[in-house]
């Protein structure tokens, strides 16, 4: 398309003569003659070139002025007499690109017109380069936001497996570790892992994916679902690898908790069923007790029935305790109100099974801040089986359970829980707070020493035992009175298996 | 003269159970709680029927089961399998019969009187 071109000119032969001149050389012109004729046609229309007497009116500069800044593309040429030419360039300084001296050389206009031209196509490109130039920043902006914000940790890794860039996530759980090495950051090895999906990835250039354990700055550990991907450069060489970890701990806690959980209704069904028949006994024992009327079978039934219902809700208590790990909830009682309670649980069993209570609670044990239903429930289950131990044991007459508990400093209480039963072999003692290890067959569930345990762990307490096969057992508790303040956990953790 | 049910099972109420269930109908029972037990009282008493957990104390069942078999006075002795643990009908092949606890004490009682006539 060829240029269009305004000549403002108030002397009208020589536009004429400037027109005609002009448009053999491919040009579309008009002319302006007046100021406004020029006002007229700078403001409706666009033009490439305009070639002006400046001193057509005063506010020539003016109206340049604003065409130039409607269309930046715009190149102005001025032409003067010799006289004015100076006043002209002063004015218009570098907004116009030729000045031209009247008589108007044809030459000089040629040249001025090339030029003209020439920065025009010049411009148009730079104006396309710079767009393209935004565009891409903007893109690269997306790009960068989108790596930034996705919700799983990438790191882009060298050869040598360290790292060079990484996203937001990956800086806020591993830190802002470029230069160092993947095996260190995730996993604080010293060497490169087996099996290193990225290493592959280098190999064969194809995606790899595995699952990992890996370690968070604040030593907490995280499963992933990792996958990779290779980046090449211009020869399609493979320079770096990108890896992408989804966290799945959430996913596997679950997983976990769920299979423990059937693996303890598995091997609870069979204690379940038995003390379904025991109670199905019981029931039978009742009814043609009554029928019998043969009071000493009923008796005998309730009593039956009785301890199976006993049995048979603490088991469901320990299940609901397994399947729901709830948290803890602390309060400060008196340790003489704690130990009381458990006291009066365990007097009724101990008397029931003939066996002596040999009970120590001072005066001065104070306050324990502990929660008191799992707490309550830990000591009379180790007191039971304290009990259970002396019923067991057959070789000896008298058997005593003894209870003591005491302050050993200001912030601790000591529980000794001490029984002269048939005491534990050393496999009995490894395994004892074991899930679902029983030593008592059909009739433990091999839960609640697991759970004591746990329990006293998580207040922040420990428990040691000593035992001989045949003498009894002793187990020491020590536990903190006020709840620990830098205890990690004080939630149940799911178990995992 | 009453015929003779040995009941071997290691819970306490399970055993008081059976023993009310076959004296009311009948007969004679001897109890054991394990499988040493079982064996002593099997020895002495010629029972005409045994009742058999799986799980034990100590020796599981299956084991009182080849014992049995292997004694020339006991061999012929059948035996009922009581348990709680599934799949246990593999465990004694030539039982008479399998029930997994909780029973059907109707069925037990039907079993026990086709096998003792």
């Amino acid at each position: 398309m060829s240029k269009q071109i305004l000549i403002i000119d108030s002397n009208k032969d020589h536009a004429e003569a400037l027109k005609t001149y002009i448009e053999r050389q491919q040009y579309e012109v008009i002319i302006a003659i007046t100021f406004d004729e020029a006002w007229h046609q700078l403001a409706y229309l666009s033009w490439d070139i305009i070639l002006a007497d400046p001193f057509l009116s005063e506010d020539m500069a003016a109206c340049l002025d604003s065409a130039k800044k409607k269309n930046p593309l715009v190149q102005i040429i001025i032409f003067a007499q010799k006289d004015k030419l100076d006043a002209a360039m002063d004015f218009f300084e570098s907004s116009a690109i030729h000045y031209l001296e009247i008589p108007v050389n044809s030459k000089a206009l040629d040249l001025a017109l090339i030029a003209a031209c020439k920065n025009i196509s010049l411009n148009i490109k730079i104006n396309k380069y710079s767009e393209t130039l935004s565009d891409l920043h903007k893109a690269q902006d997306l790009l960068n936001k989108l790596f930034e914000e996705v919700p799983c940790y990438i790191s882009v890794q060298d050869r040598n497996f360290r790292i060079t860039a990484s996203n937001k996530l990956f800086k806020q759980h591993f830190g802002n570790q470029i230069g160092e090495f993947c095996f260190e950051i995730y996993k604080h090895r010293t060497s490169q892992c087996n099996d290193c999906p990225v290493a592959e990835t280098f190999e064969d250039g194809k995606s790899h994916s595995t699952e990992e354990i890996v370690t968070s700055k604040f030593g907490k550990q995280y499963n992933v679902l990792t996958r990779t991907a290779p980046i090449r450069n211009e020869k399609g060489e493979i320079t770096q690898v990108m890896e992408m970890s989804t966290n799945i701990t959430e996913i596997r806690q679950l997983q976990d908790h769920l299979v423990s959980l059937g693996l303890m209704l598995g091997s609870m069904s069979h204690g379940v069923k038995g003390m379904l028949t025991a109670l199905d006994g019981g029931i039978y024992q009742l009814e043609t007790g009554l029928s019998k009327k043969d009071d000493d079978r009923v008796f005998k039934a309730s009593g039956q029935i009785k301890q199976t219902a006993d049995k048979i809700k603490k088991m469901v208590l320990e299940i609901l305790f397994y399947a729901k790990s709830r948290e803890l909830h602390y309060k400060e009682v008196n340790v003489a109100d704690l130990v009381e309670n458990v006291v009066s649980t365990i007097r009724s069993i101990a008397k029931k099974n003939k066996i002596k209570l040999d009970i120590s609670i001072p005066n001065n044990l104070g306050k324990i801040e502990v929660d008191v239903n799992w707490m309550e429930a830990t000591l009379v289950n180790l007191l039971e089986n304290a009990v259970d131990a002396s019923v067991y044991d057959r070789d000896k007459k008298n058997h005593c359970v003894k209870f003591h508990v005491s302050k050993t400093s200001d912030n601790q209480i000591h529980f000794i829980i001490k029984d002269n039963g048939i005491g534990m072999d050393l496999e009995t003692k490894n395994k004892m707070f074991t899930l679902f290890f029983t030593s008592k067959g059909s009739q433990g569930t091999g839960l609640g020493l697991f759970i004591a345990h746990r329990v006293i762990k998580y207040h922040g307490g420990t428990v040691d035992v000593e035992s001989e096969q045949g003498k009894g057992s002793q187990f020491n508790i020590y536990l903190p009175s006020q709840k620990p303040e830098n205890l990690k956990i004080d939630e149940f953790p799911r178990v995992i298996l | 003269m009453k015929k003779k049910i040995l009941v071997i099972d290691d819970d306490l109420n399970i055993r008081d159970y059976l023993v009310s269930l076959f004296n009311d109908n009948g007969y004679d029972a001897y109890v054991a709680g394990d499988v040493k037990e079982g064996f002593n009282v099997a020895k002495k008493n010629k029972p005409d029927l045994i009742t058999l957990d799986i799980e034990l104390p100590g020796e599981w069942g299956p084991r009182f089961y080849r014992q049995l078999s292997q004694d020339p006075e006991l061999k012929n002795i059948p035996v009922i399998v009581i348990s709680g643990l599934s799949g246990h009908q593999y465990a004694v092949v030539n039982a008479v019969a399998s029930f997994t606890k909780p029973f059907d004490r109707d069925e037990l009682l039907k079993i026990v009187k086709e096998t003792l006539i």
